[in-house]
């Protein structure tokens, strides 16, 4: 068995937490029965991976059973690693058609014009998104397989979601990407985070909405904590609002765990009273970062418990209705004086 | 201006309501739970942020035997929010139906200052001053205890005591300035 094959599958039991594995072993399907039966997983992770390795060359499996392997791990636990969101645009007329074979061949065969010297697999999820992972290598080494991208697209979105693509990578995939799609242009979504799945349902807006009503009873009766009789909220109206408000700008239910927000400030620094800064012409250049477990769950929880003033500043609500969570904040130099005098971009 | 007067409305046989203010809306839950198991007398617990209170509650609202604004000293907003609140009551409330209560005194995060200011103000208008624990429920109900008390003479249940008399005991005086040496 070769190196690579050893040293990629050492990696993956080291990198596999040792409940998962014995599940992911089973779904893998590759090793027999009685093998799967024999595997001791209180055993060092040394000791299991030679155990593997055994069974490994003992079934005559190659490079790409293993990294079947690592993409089933990766699917069902995606909140590793870091996740980039991508956006394509200008989609042309057949666009909306294209489907999975014809998504894959076109991105296979395109992908592989550019570069040479690459290992590409490609799976579809149940859930309508194309897994893609990719193995870099150059005109004179063979993939690297220890430091794979992963893709995820899902068709007829215009969404991607990656990890782990360094900046040379990044042109090639994004040629690929535009042609298999149909698209002229792919641009940075401006939405990153460790939580794959925070990401996607904030991106995809999969999570429950709520929409401005007259009567807005249900959110209420699910969220009034039960009141005894002799006990009696006076301003339970403005409560109520500020629920409301909270709940159709972030959402409600269960939020997206997003876990941070950066706004990079481009602005001159206004504070009346502090003379020594005021008196700059140039923007005060500063970069403030939120993060949290939950933010979406942070910050709706301020807006509604009045930390935060209502109607909400855009500066927060861009968040789920943009679905970014990096900004860049400049002030408006030229415009009327009735416009607001910050521009989100 | 609303204000929020007392004897507005006739008090009811053997009833007593509290309006508890508190800009963070935390310690009143708790506090306003531990009251409402009181069985000797019928407990009204009103529950608000800040004054003045709603117009359209006026009607269904009972007579208010006490006042009591509930004070986080960890946040400035807090002295602030109840602070602006007292224009909002009439002046009758202050003859021993107002009382100030405190809560985090003891964290080391607040600036001596607050306190001062704190006590101060309590001193100036001639009401209690009650000093809470707001994180166990020990404090709630140690709090909730000593409020009753105060509660039930604000609301005349208690014979040959009137608020202003208790007022008189137990009110708060500012913090002379005296120097530590000076106990030698």
């Amino acid at each position: 068995m070769e190196d690579q094959m050893k040293s990629l599958l050492r990696q993956l039991v080291r990198r596999i937490p040792t409940q998962f594995l014995k599940v992911t072993l089973e779904k893998w399907g590759r090793l027999t029965v009685a093998q799967q039966q024999n595997i001791d997983f209180t055993q060092t992770k040394w000791a299991l991976a030679d155990e593997l390795i055994a069974y490994c060359e003992e079934n005559g499996l190659a490079l790409r059973h293993i990294t079947e392997l690592e993409m089933i791990y990766v699917i069902d636990n995606p909140n590793q690693g870091m996740w980039h969101a991508f956006q394509l645009v200008d989609p042309e007329s057949d666009a909306p058609a294209v489907e999975l074979m014809q998504f894959k061949e076109q991105f296979k065969s395109h992908f592989n014009e550019l570069v040479r010297n690459v290992s590409v697999k490609m799976k579809k999820n149940t859930d309508e998104a194309v897994w893609i992972r990719i193995a870099w290598g150059d005109s004179c080494s063979r993939p690297n397989n220890m430091r794979p991208t992963y893709v995820v697209h899902y068709l007829q979105t215009p969404y991607v979601f990656v990890t782990r693509l360094t900046s040379k990578q990044k042109p090639l995939l994004s040629q690929a990407m535009i042609i298999a799609t149909r698209h002229q242009a792919i641009k940075d979504a401006h939405l990153s985070g460790r939580n794959f799945s925070a990401i996607r349902d904030l991106l995809m807006q999969e999570y429950e909405q709520v929409f401005p009503a007259k009567y807005p009873s249900a959110l209420v009766e699910r969220s009034q904590i039960p009141a005894l009789p002799n006990i009696e909220r006076e301003q339970a109206e403005a409560e109520v609002n500020r629920l409301q408000m909270a709940c159709e700008a972030f959402g409600g239910g269960n939020l997206p765990q997003l876990q941070s927000v950066v706004y990079k400030l481009e602005t001159t620094f206004k504070d009346p009273p502090n003379q020594t800064f005021a008196e700059r012409e140039k923007p005060f250049n500063c970069v403030v970062t939120f993060t949290s477990k939950n933010l979406l769950e942070s910050l709706r929880h301020c807006a509604s418990s009045g930390i935060a003033s209502t109607p909400i500043t855009p500066l927060l609500s861009s968040i789920p209705r943009r679905g970014r969570n990096y900004f860049v904040i400049t002030d408006k130099v030229s415009g009327p004086p009735s416009q607001i005098n910050q521009t989100v971009n | 201006m609303s204000l929020l007067k007392p004897f507005s409305r006739r008090p009811a046989l053997n009833t007593a309501t509290i309006l508890l203010v508190e800009r963070e809306e935390d310690f009143q839950q708790r506090l306003a739970e531990v009251l409402v198991e009181e069985t000797a007398v019928t407990l009204n617990v009103r529950l608000a942020k800040s004054l003045p209170l709603p117009f359209k509650n006026q009607h269904s609202r009972p007579r208010i035997d006490l006042v009591v604004f509930i004070i986080n000293l960890t946040s400035e907003l807090s002295l602030q929010s109840a602070q602006a609140s007292l224009k909002y009551l009439d002046p009758g409330y202050f003859l021993g139906k107002v009382c100030f209560m405190a809560t985090n005194a003891r964290n080391a995060a607040v600036p001596p200052e607050r306190l001062d200011t704190l006590r101060g103000l309590a001193a100036s208008l001639r009401c209690t001053l009650l000093f809470a624990e707001d994180q166990t429920a020990d404090g709630a109900s140690n709090a909730s205890e000593r409020l009753l008390t105060i509660l039930k003479v604000a609301a005349g249940l208690v014979p040959m005591t009137t608020a202003l008399y208790l007022s008189n005991l137990t009110m708060c005086t500012a913090p002379s300035n005296t120097n530590e040496a000076d106990f030698d």
